[in-house]
């Protein structure tokens, strides 16, 4: 049998080995990449610059998520692409320009001239489908954490934030559609919360109030 | 030409058999009607989603926006997620809007108001609810093997759907009409060999009636 195996034509052991992977793939857990389309927000841009910096945590975020038992099965949702999309049409449309750095703001780093720099950060996500609840919804909660530094990495401001999505169980719809779907209404959660806690947050209240204006920049400097 | 007849006529009478019976109770309580219907003003039907066990679900309120439309063809349903991305974030379930005195906060940003203005959106519908399924009975049981496979059982449910619409007046910032809608309904599922579902369209007519009580209200042909 073993012999057979070994000298089979190229296509059976083609056939072999794409059946053991399908196998092999039903194991696996389920995986989410969350996909969306998010609106840009209606509101007066605020008159700042506003860098944003993603680190690799939050550019490619994922959630796993063992199973306890032999029933249940493994998750994987990676939110990344999803969160990196949704900041950015929201801060574009929050702030009057939005600069993306590539490194962390720090002491000696050369950083484009803005007023102000983000780093957001998703400290935790949980998620919960009808199997674990017994309640027809399926839920996606996440907290995070922003950082608002300035140039030189010096903190402004940080604060936390949570963000909440559910979508029920519908008809032909399965559980990956549904999760996505969830943490889609999070995500738009999470900008609609951004949006009208951001100049709330006392920290970043007192910092516009008393921030030092920048001079106005020339022409040149703008285009650069 | 008869047996093509036939084979059309002989499933729709039977799919019209197959379904189970729903009960349904409408109640309305209007307050300020627009007697010549809305005009060319829009109207927005939009679910509330700030309960944490259920969920209006989305296309309920597109079939409501449907049955509307399509009886008044004058009546301009704005979709509800076209409305919620325009206006976003302001109609998310964390922002949105509890009273109708709200609204005059909101019209304090200035693209907002701008946006409303320029969508013409005379009335907001609100609709709060959710179909669930309830008592639960029956079992059934299904086989494969070389020769075939099949079921045999026999298991019934209840659906029951329960929401209430309420409607907002966006020039007068005020409520002026609310309407509530109960439906019930039995469902069978007999299995010999193939399973035969006999479903209570509870949804469709919960549907159905506030749809109709929606359309007497804003129309001027109802």
């Amino acid at each position: 049998m073993s012999g057979s195996m070994i000298f089979a034509p190229d296509w059976r052991r083609a056939l072999v080995v794409l059946g053991a992977l399908a196998l092999l793939a039903g194991c696996g857990p389920t995986e989410v990449v969350v996909k969306g389309s998010f609106p840009p927000p209606l509101l007066e841009p605020l008159p700042l610059t506003l860098g944003v910096w993603y680190g690799d945590d939050f550019a490619h975020h994922e959630f796993s998520d063992e199973a306890t038992g032999r029933s249940g099965s493994s998750w994987v949702v990676k939110s990344g692409e999803a969160q990196v999309q949704m900041w950015d049409t929201l801060l574009t449309g929050m702030f009057d320009r939005l600069v993306h750095l590539d490194d962390r703001p720090g002491p000696g780093q050369v950083t484009p001239v803005v007023d102000a720099v983000l780093i957001p950060h998703v400290d935790e996500l949980q998620y919960a489908i009808p199997a674990h609840t017994n309640v027809k919804v399926y839920e996606i909660w996440m907290r995070y954490r922003f950082e608002l530094v300035t140039t030189d990495g010096q903190p402004i401001a940080e604060w936390t934030m949570s963000a909440y999505g559910k979508t029920p169980t519908a008809f032909m719809q399965s559980d990956q559609a549904a999760v996505n779907l969830a943490a889609v209404v999070a995500l738009r959660d999470a900008g609609a919360n951004f949006a009208t806690l951001f100049t709330r947050v006392p920290a970043v209240r007192d910092w516009l109030q008393h921030r030092p204006q920048r001079r106005p920049r020339h022409a040149a400097e703008v285009q650069l | 030409m008869n047996h093509t007849l036939l084979r059309l006529i002989i499933p729709g009478v039977f799919l019209t058999l197959a379904t189970g019976c729903v009960t349904s109770t409408v109640d309305e309580m209007v307050f300020d009607e627009p007697s010549e219907g809305i005009g060319d003003a829009t109207v927005v039907i939009l679910g509330r989603r700030h309960a944490s066990d259920y969920e209006t679900e989305p296309d309920f309120i597109e079939c409501v926006g449907k049955h509307i439309a399509a009886r008044d063809k004058s009546i301009e349903v704005i979709g509800e997620l076209e409305f919620l991305n325009a206006l976003y974030p302001w109609f998310e379930p964390r922002t949105a809007p509890l009273k109708p005195s709200d609204i005059d906060k909101l019209m304090l940003q200035r693209p907002v108001a701008q946006k409303l203005t320029a969508l013409k959106t005379e009335y907001l519908i609100w609709i709060d609810g959710s179909t669930v399924r309830n008592d639960s009975a029956g079992s059934m049981a299904c086989g494969i093997g070389p020769g075939g496979g099949g079921c045999f059982g026999f298991g019934t449910w209840s659906n029951d759907a329960d929401y209430e619409a309420t409607i907002w007046d966006f020039t007068d910032r005020a409520e002026v009409g609310r309407v509530n809608t109960k439906a019930t309904g039995q469902s069978y599922m007999p299995a010999v060999v193939i399973p035969i579902p006999i479903i209570a369209p509870v949804q469709g007519t919960a549907c159905d009636g506030i749809g109709e009580q929606l359309l007497q209200f804003l129309s001027g042909h109802y």
